[in-house]
């Protein structure tokens, strides 16, 4: 999904299911983000997908080109509390890991299978 | 992780179980630590940074009303954090009233909701509880959530909430096991009452509350509760915060009570009985008068008991293991390196006898204790000065010795005390108590007039307590202190 209200519209799409969700800044036309954390992160956390629990949902979410993420009010810091990207967090619970802690495999996996 | 052994697979274990020779010579961990609060966390997370291999237990057997937590200890989850946004919380409907005078005109009432409060503060402690574990599994500390019990000199069962059992084993271990609320014994404790262990999670508005007790847990809980504009009664056995400077109690005392909290003195609590069915619902206390026959009752929608905590280590195997407790208490007696009686096996934290139950003091403990072990340190952990905040709505800040404690140990006639009333600037405008902020230092006239003892009762009592607790402990004389310019305008140049 692509910019705060997409994302917030999906997520309350699977109400009642657990909600994994990984922001990352938006990508160029050779599918690059402009946020170098982020292309680091995102081969780690797919590798780990397969370890989401049964009926969770997984979102992908671009939050938007670093203008816009720079923004101090942007809606995903001021509503989702994020505080930087990549970010990779369970919806609605503190659980959360930020930026480098999303290249540690170990951590993801953590965040996937424990409660 | 570790499977259960077999007998077949392991015959050494089974012979170590049974309280047989030998002990193997490969544990699987260098370090098992009990209790995964402010002093297990610390010292687990110092030894990893050394390379040790460390497993972290902890495991919250839930409280009469089902109340349960996550990875942190007491501090974290039912003592400081909370405690201390609770308070704040008071302070900022205070802060609310007293603005007007300042000029913030706002013409609705304004009333506090507990959920509200309470889901911020349960949220904060949960990041708390997701970033401790983070923090261990980044240093590959394993941490498993399960209860610790000595089975054998070198070995731990672990039972998690699925009732599955575990065996390790490890070559040290340090006992970090904490304490829980003290029930009264009386009729009706365990069903009706609540404790510290609920408060702050508690899912609905207390109400009307009795809180039983005079400890800084009680009169810290009665102060935000009233602050919050519930009505709040207290009853007290005898003396308030012992252990504490009697004078500076006192003071506190006076100040609940001239502002909205009402005090019962030497009652104690015989029944409890429900009344109403509720959340809150409605209870009946029965209180014995502790000097006649006197019986009183008085209905709240919640008692709150805080009469003290025990150490938890009576159910975790300590006699398999020869490690002594002070059996009246609970208590593990340790020399000044945190060893028990038995060299292999350390203990940090509130469960010590004689040391000062503060996460701090905890933390430097076992920071220390793994310095020792791990990476040949040889400095100690100085429970000397330690400076202390008690966060009633009147903050309280000491460190060193009580007034009482000072004339016992150095004679009336050694001791100078210097004190002071003092009114806080931003008490000023909206006409706040202009005679009940206090200072006092004690002073011992054989040593140079060396400050021992540094109270002060105040706003923000515990900032301004740190820094004098350095200069204290860096030997401060009352000239040093006369010779200090103060900062103007705040509490602290009293």
């Amino acid at each position: 999904v692509r910019g705060y209200p997409e994302f917030m519209r999906t997520a309350q799409s699977y109400h009642g299911r657990p909600i994994f969700a990984l922001f990352c800044g938006d990508k160029d036309a050779e599918g690059r983000s402009w946020c170098p954390d982020c292309v680091t992160a995102e081969p780690v956390v797919r590798k780990e997908l397969h370890n989401l629990p049964d009926q969770s949902v997984f979102i992908y979410c671009l939050v938007g080109d670093r203008a816009y993420w720079k923004d101090p009010n942007n809606e995903f810091r001021r509503n989702l509390k994020l505080t930087g990207v990549p970010t990779l967090l369970k919806y609605g619970t503190p659980q959360k890991l930020v930026e480098e802690e999303c290249f540690k495999a170990e951590l993801v996996r953590m965040l996937f299978t424990e409660d | 992780s570790v499977q259960a052994h077999k007998e077949e697979d392991n015959p050494e274990k089974t012979m170590e179980v049974n309280g047989l020779t030998p002990v193997p010579d490969s544990y699987d961990y260098d370090l098992i630590v009990i209790g995964g609060g402010s002093g297990g966390l610390a010292a687990a997370k110092e030894a990893a940074k050394y390379g040790k291999k460390v497993m972290v237990l902890d495991f919250v057997t839930p409280t009469p009303q089902g109340s349960s937590w996550g990875l942190g200890g007491t501090c974290v989850n039912v003592g400081c954090i909370p405690k201390k946004l609770m308070h704040q919380a008071a302070l900022l409907g205070q802060a609310l009233q007293d603005s007007r005078k300042f000029g913030w005109q706002f013409t609705e009432e304004v009333k506090h909701n507990w959920m509200t409060m309470t889901e911020s503060v349960q949220n904060y402690i949960g990041s708390l509880n997701w970033g401790y574990r983070v923090a261990l599994r980044d240093t590959k500390v394993t941490y498993e959530n399960a209860y610790g019990e000595f089975v054998g000199p070198h070995t731990i069962k672990a039972t998690n909430k699925k009732g599955i059992e575990k065996l390790y084993t490890a070559e040290k271990f340090i006992i970090a096991t904490g304490e829980r609320p003290r029930y009264l014994g009386i009729p009706g404790d365990k069903e009706y009452c609540i404790s510290s262990d609920d408060l702050f999670s508690l899912p609905y508005c207390p109400g009307k509350t009795l809180v039983v007790g005079a400890s800084y847990v009680a009169l810290e809980c009665a102060g935000f509760l009233a602050g919050l504009g519930l009505d709040v009664t207290v009853m007290v056995r005898s003396i308030l915060l012992r252990g504490f400077d009697q004078d500076m109690a006192n003071k506190i005392g006076e100040y609940m009570e001239e502002h909205g909290v009402n005090f019962i003195r030497e009652f104690v609590p015989i029944k409890v009985e429900q009344v109403e069915e509720g959340t809150p619902g409605l209870l009946k206390v029965t209180a014995k008068s502790t000097t006649g026959d006197q019986i009183i009752e008085g209905e709240y929608n919640t008692v709150l008991l805080a009469i003290g905590r025990d150490p938890c280590t009576r159910k975790i195997g300590l006699d398999k293991v020869g490690v002594n407790i002070n059996e009246k208490t609970g208590k593990i007696p340790v020399n000044d390196e945190e060893q028990t009686n038995v060299p292999h096996i350390y203990a940090v934290g509130d469960i010590l006898q004689g040391k000062l139950e503060l996460t701090p003091v905890a933390i430097q403990a076992g920071r220390l204790l793994v310095r020792r072990l791990y990476a040949g340190a040889t400095t100690k952990c100085d429970y000397v000065n330690v400076p202390t905040t008690v966060f009633t709505p009147l903050e309280y800040g000491a460190c060193g010795y009580s007034e009482e404690t000072a004339v016992e140990k150095f004679g009336e006639e050694n001791i100078e005390v210097y004190h002071s009333n003092f009114w806080p600037l931003e008490w000023t405008v909206p006409s706040r108590d202009n005679n009940k902020c206090y200072a006092k230092i004690i002073c011992n006239i054989q040593d140079n007039e060396r400050v021992i003892g540094f109270h002060v009762l105040g706003p923000n009592a515990g900032e301004v307590t740190q820094g004098f607790a350095a200069a204290i402990k860096c030997g401060l004389t009352k000239e040093q202190l006369d010779n200090t310019i103060g900062i103007h305008p705040v509490c602290a140049e009293v």
